[in-house]
């Protein structure tokens, strides 16, 4: 009944005009990918006089200068420390909060929800003079590890908001045969709550990596030295200091893109999903 | 008896609160009370003494700084464009891609894409499209509209900076919807097509009041994120030619880290910044939370 319903709506005028709107906007979307990547794959000549047409011989020259110049294996590495740190320690702090704040009652349980939920408010800009002090006395500025933590403190009241709500599908009986039979508060969360909270793990890990992955400025304001820099830090640098070496500029934007173009086309089902999730409980 | 259970309950608490507490407290909620505090000094970042100045940078911010005026005049303007444009054709290509049966999830991937890059990289490639491949289609194409200099001319940025945003946000707003339409039952829909209602009629009194949730937090998202806008502009103008495309939060990053380091005046500016946020966001909640009463 519903395919003959939607199958007779396909065929109508009204129809090749979807298609015509989404096949235009697709076009917009990828096409400044498809120059980005056409380009990087051409000489400085050939781009320079050709910018449109496929290039004739492939060249990847252009890789092997933007490798080096933005060090592509160490401003890998350090973004892959930060986001792994952050996200660890996201993950490993916030589930083990909101669980327990999930199941206490009581005032105090409830200020702490209260006080965590004010982070939603606070724009990272409003803190971020302040947090650069901060950084600096405590010597956590300047290093792939510090960045790691301090995005756990500034990223952890999120996924305590989405444990807490999540924590309160699973049935207390659980906990509270658990208890029956000995078990301790620790190993009661970390072998029985932890595993039944993976889909919420999976919905914080996606957010909080991508976040991490992708944000510029707070690793600007906090790394100085270049054995530190992130792929987007390195990439900007080049930017700056070779602002009309296109070829290398192009080249150097899809190689940091395209470590997370396939993860996304290998993990789309989970990560849109998760950002769905993500939006309407956050 | 009952008194110590309960204080061993909060023990338990406190214990798996602690570790997120601490961090959160020491890069959050430290430096958010350390802005405030700092606001009302004249700190300079480089002196390690400072005096207090009361309000005075607040009143400099606010009176005697034309830049960060024309900075919260020009988020606004921003504000404004994208909350109307990234929802509406979030919303227009959500419904469009729902309707697909086999195409539904390719398009899905395409236009969610963007999102997935920092808008740094993202921003760097459309500079490249404005400044070298839209000159050289215009040539070939007669369209002489595209041949503008889309970086360099303040009255154009603005349309480039929108361009690059929308380029880079319109997807995540349209998973939102995407999955807000699946959660609207098809026998509704079915039941008004049979009464006779036409797809725009449909749309309009079936699935929009049923999706108004959706749209609440979509406004709300576009609403706190374009006021934050930084890297989108960052990557694209810099805040120039000039200070001509300054926001907020580049105004701020300059005062504080780049020309005078006045940290305690930058405080301020940020302070102003979170207020703003804060107020827009209450108004938006309170309007949105009414009519969602009165539908």
């Amino acid at each position: 009944m519903q395919n003959a319903y939607s199958s007779r709506k396909k065929r109508g005028p009204g129809n090749i005009m979807v298609l015509l709107i989404l096949v235009i906007a697709a076009v917009f979307t990828l096409f400044p990918i498809y120059m980005a990547v056409l380009n990087s794959l051409k000489t400085d000549g050939e781009m320079l006089n050709h910018i449109l047409a496929l290039p004739t011989s492939l060249t990847f020259a252009n890789y092997s200068d933007a490798y080096h110049k933005i060090d592509f294996l160490r401003s890998f590495w350090n973004t892959i420390m930060i986001t792994l740190i952050g996200v660890t320690g996201i993950i490993l702090f916030a589930s083990m909060a909101g669980y327990k704040m999930s199941r206490t009652p009581g005032k105090l349980s409830q200020f702490f929800f209260a006080f965590f939920v004010l982070s939603s408010l606070i724009p990272f800009h409003s803190i971020m003079i302040t947090l650069v002090k901060i950084s600096k006395e405590l010597h956590v500025q300047g290093s792939t590890y510090g960045l790691g933590l301090i995005y756990i403190g500034l990223g952890v009241a999120l996924a305590i908001f989405l444990y807490h709500g999540f924590v309160k599908s699973i049935p207390r009986d659980l906990d509270e045969a658990a208890v029956m039979d000995g078990c301790g508060e620790l190993r009661l969360f970390s072998v029985i709550i932890f595993p039944l909270l993976l889909p919420i793990t999976a919905t914080v890990a996606i957010l909080n990596a991508l976040w991490m992955w992708n944000d510029f400025l707070l690793p600007l304001l906090m790394l100085t030295d270049s054995d530190y820099y992130t792929l987007l830090i390195s990439t900007n640098m080049l930017f700056g200091e070779y602002n009309n070496d296109w070829s290398a500029i192009l080249a150097s934007l899809v190689l940091t893109m395209l470590p997370i173009i396939v993860v996304y086309l290998l993990l789309q089902k989970y990560i849109l999903s998760g950002i769905a999730e993500g939006a309407i409980k956050g | 008896m009952n008194l110590s259970r309960k204080n061993k309950q909060s023990i338990i608490l406190l214990a798996f609160v602690l570790p997120s507490l601490l961090f959160y407290a020491v890069f959050t909620i430290a430096p958010a009370f350390g802005g405030v505090w700092y606001s009302l000094t004249n700190w300079n970042g480089l002196n390690p003494t400072y005096q207090m100045v009361g309000f005075s940078n607040y009143i400099e911010a606010l009176g005697n700084d034309p830049y960060f005026i024309k900075s919260i005049g020009f988020t606004l303007k921003y504000v404004i464009v994208m909350v109307v444009l990234q929802n509406v054709i979030a919303l227009l290509l959500a419904v469009l891609v729902e309707s697909r049966r086999r195409s539904k999830v390719l398009f899905r991937t395409i236009f969610f894409m963007p999102n997935m890059l920092s808008l740094i990289i993202g921003g760097f490639m459309w500079v490249f499209i404005f400044t070298k491949v839209l000159p050289v289609i215009a040539e070939k194409t007669g369209w002489l509209l595209l041949d503008q200099s889309w970086i360099g001319d303040p009255s154009f940025s603005f349309y480039s900076i929108v361009i690059l945003s929308l380029w880079g946000g319109v997807g995540y707003q349209m998973v939102i919807y995407i999955a807000a339409l699946q959660g609207v039952p098809k026998s509704l829909s079915e039941a008004a097509a049979i009464d006779g209602a036409n797809s725009v009629q449909n749309f309009r009194h079936v699935t929009l009041p049923m999706i108004y949730p959706a749209v609440t937090i979509g406004i709300f998202l576009t609403l706190s994120t374009s006021f934050k806008v930084f890297d989108a502009v960052f990557a694209l103008t810099g805040g120039g030619p000039g200070r001509s495309t300054q926001v907020i939060a580049i105004n701020i990053v300059e005062e504080a880290f780049r020309f005078n380091q006045r940290y305690g005046y930058a405080s301020a500016k940020a302070i102003i910044l979170f207020i703003i946020v804060l107020l827009i966001t209450m108004v938006q909640l309170w309007i949105m939370k009414r009519r969602e009463v009165e539908a």
